[in-house]
C-alpha cells in the first residue's frame, strides 16, 4: 500500500468515526463535575482507615495495590524483554572496559559541568530518597522517586562520561536492585496470605497520620516500587549504552567517552 | 469550555494516529505512539477534575475538604512509568530492525523477507 493510499484510508476512517467521537464527547460528564463516586469515597474514608494523607499513594499501594503489582510486573517484563533483545548476540558476559561509539569524537568536558554534575547527583539521589520515604505523606511515592534516582545516575554519566559511569554504577547491582524491589512488592502482597487475610492487608502498625511512618504496609511497598523503578531504568540505560558501543581492544586509560 | 478537554484528547489521539500512518521511520512511529498515549493522560486527569477542589493530599487541608479524584491520578502515574518502559522496549526492537535490515523505514521492509 502506498503512502497516499494509507493516508486516504486514514481520512476515510476518521470521517467515519467522527460522529461516534462527537457522540462520546457530548455524552461525557461536563468538565469539572465528575460523576465517579469511587475517588470521593476514597477521599472520605481512607485518611481515617489507613491514616495516610496522600490519597494517590493510598490508591496505588493499598486500595488498588494488586493492580499496581500487575503494572509493576509489566515494568519488569518490558525491562526483561528489552535486555534480552539488546543482549542478543553479546550474551551475559561483560566486556572488561567500556566500549566507545565508532566515529564519535571524544569531547573534553568543561570543569564547570563536571562540578555541577558531581554536586547535583548526590543531591538528587538524596531528594529521591526523601520523595520515596514521604510517599504516603506528601506528593510523591515510589514511582516518582525511582525516576528521580535514575536522573541522578544519568548526571554521573553526563559529568564523568560512560567509562566512569560504568564503574561507579555497577550494572549487576542495578539488576539486583530491580529484582529486590519487585520481590519486596511480591512478598508484601503474598505474605499476608499466610495469615489467612487478603493479599496486601497491612499487618504492620498503622502509624500516625502526617507522620513519616504512616500507612503500615504501604511504606515497604513504596520502597519496593522505588527500587524496582530505579533498577529497571538503570538497567535499560546501561544496556542501551552497551549495545551502541563497540568494545575496544586497546582502551585509552581514563578515557572520557562522550 | 466543558467540551474542550475531550476535544483536546480526541485531537491528540488523532494526530498520534496520523503520525503513525504517515511515518517513514520506526523511531518516529514510537514518538507518535507516545503522543497517542498522552491523550489518555489528558482524558484521565480532566475526567477526575472538580471545580474549587484541592489536591487529594490531606496534609495542609483536613480530610473532608473537597478534592479531585485520586484514582485517575494513580492511573496516570503508573501509566507514565510503564509507558516509558514499553517505549524503551519498542526502541530496542527498532534498533534490532535497523541491525538486521539496515533501515528503520517501514516502507522498505517487506513482510517475511529473509534477511541474512
Amino acid at each position: 500500500m502506498t503512502a497516499r493510499w494509507r493516508l486516504g484510508l486514514l481520512i476515510a476512517a476518521m470521517l467515519a468515526l467522527a460522529p461516534a467521537v462527537w457522540a462520546v464527547v457530548t455524552a461525557l460528564p461536563p468538565f469539572g463535575s465528575p460523576t465517579a463516586a469511587y475517588g470521593q469515597v476514597v477521599n472520605r474514608l481512607l485518611p481515617h482507615l489507613r491514616t495516610v494523607s496522600n490519597m494517590v499513594a493510598a490508591v496505588n499501594f493499598d486500595v488498588r495495590g494488586l493492580d499496581t503489582l500487575g503494572e509493576e510486573s509489566m515494568l519488569l517484563c518490558a525491562v526483561t524483554g528489552a535486555v534480552v533483545l539488546l543482549r542478543g548476540s553479546r550474551g551475559e558476559d561483560r566486556a572488561e572496559h567500556a566500549g566507545r561509539v565508532p566515529g564519535r569524537a571524544t569531547i573534553e568536558r568543561d570543569d564547570a559541568s563536571i562540578v555541577v554534575c558531581r554536586i547535583g547527583a548526590p543531591i538528587l539521589l538524596a531528594f529521591s530518597a526523601y520523595v520515596a520515604l514521604h510517599g504516603t505523606v506528601t506528593p510523591g511515592g515510589g514511582f516518582q522517586a525511582g525516576a528521580i534516582a535514575v536522573s541522578a545516575l544519568l548526571l554521573v554519566y553526563l559529568g564523568d562520561g560512560y567509562a566512569r559511569w560504568r564503574s561507579r554504577v555497577p550494572h549487576p547491582l542495578m539488576a539486583f536492585i530491580e529484582g529486590l524491589g519487585a520481590l519486596l512488592f511480591v512478598l508484601c502482597a503474598a505474605l499476608p496470605l499466610a495469615w489467612s487475610v487478603p493479599a496486601l492487608t497491612s499487618l504492620l502498625p498503622t502509624g500516625k497520620w502526617k507522620d513519616l511512618y504512616s500507612g503500615g504496609l504501604m511504606v515497604p511497598v513504596n520502597i519496593g516500587v522505588a527500587l524496582a523503578v530505579l533498577g529497571g531504568f538503570a538497567v535499560l540505560v546501561a544496556e542501551f549504552m552497551e549495545e551502541t558501543r563497540t568494545p575496544e581492544s586497546d582502551p585509552v586509560p581514563d578515557e572520557e567517552d562522550a | 469550555m466543558t467540551l474542550l478537554p475531550w476535544l483536546v484528547t480526541a485531537w491528540l489521539f488523532g494526530i498520534g494516529i496520523y503520525g503513525i500512518v504517515t511515518s517513514r521511520d520506526y523511531v518516529h512511529i514510537i514518538g507518535s505512539l507516545s503522543v497517542c498515549q498522552s491523550s489518555t493522560y489528558v482524558l484521565l486527569l480532566s475526567i477526575g477534575f472538580r471545580w474549587h477542589s484541592g489536591p487529594p493530599i490531606f496534609y495542609e487541608h483536613p480530610p473532608g475538604t473537597a478534592s479531585v479524584d485520586p484514582v485517575v491520578h494513580a492511573l496516570v502515574l503508573t501509566d507514565i512509568v510503564v509507558g516509558a518502559a514499553v517505549t524503551a522496549l519498542l526502541l530496542v526492537i527498532a534498533l534490532q530492525v535497523h541491525k538486521r535490515c539496515g533501515t528503520t523505514d517501514p516502507q522498505q521492509l517487506r513482510p517475511l523477507r529473509h534477511t541474512k
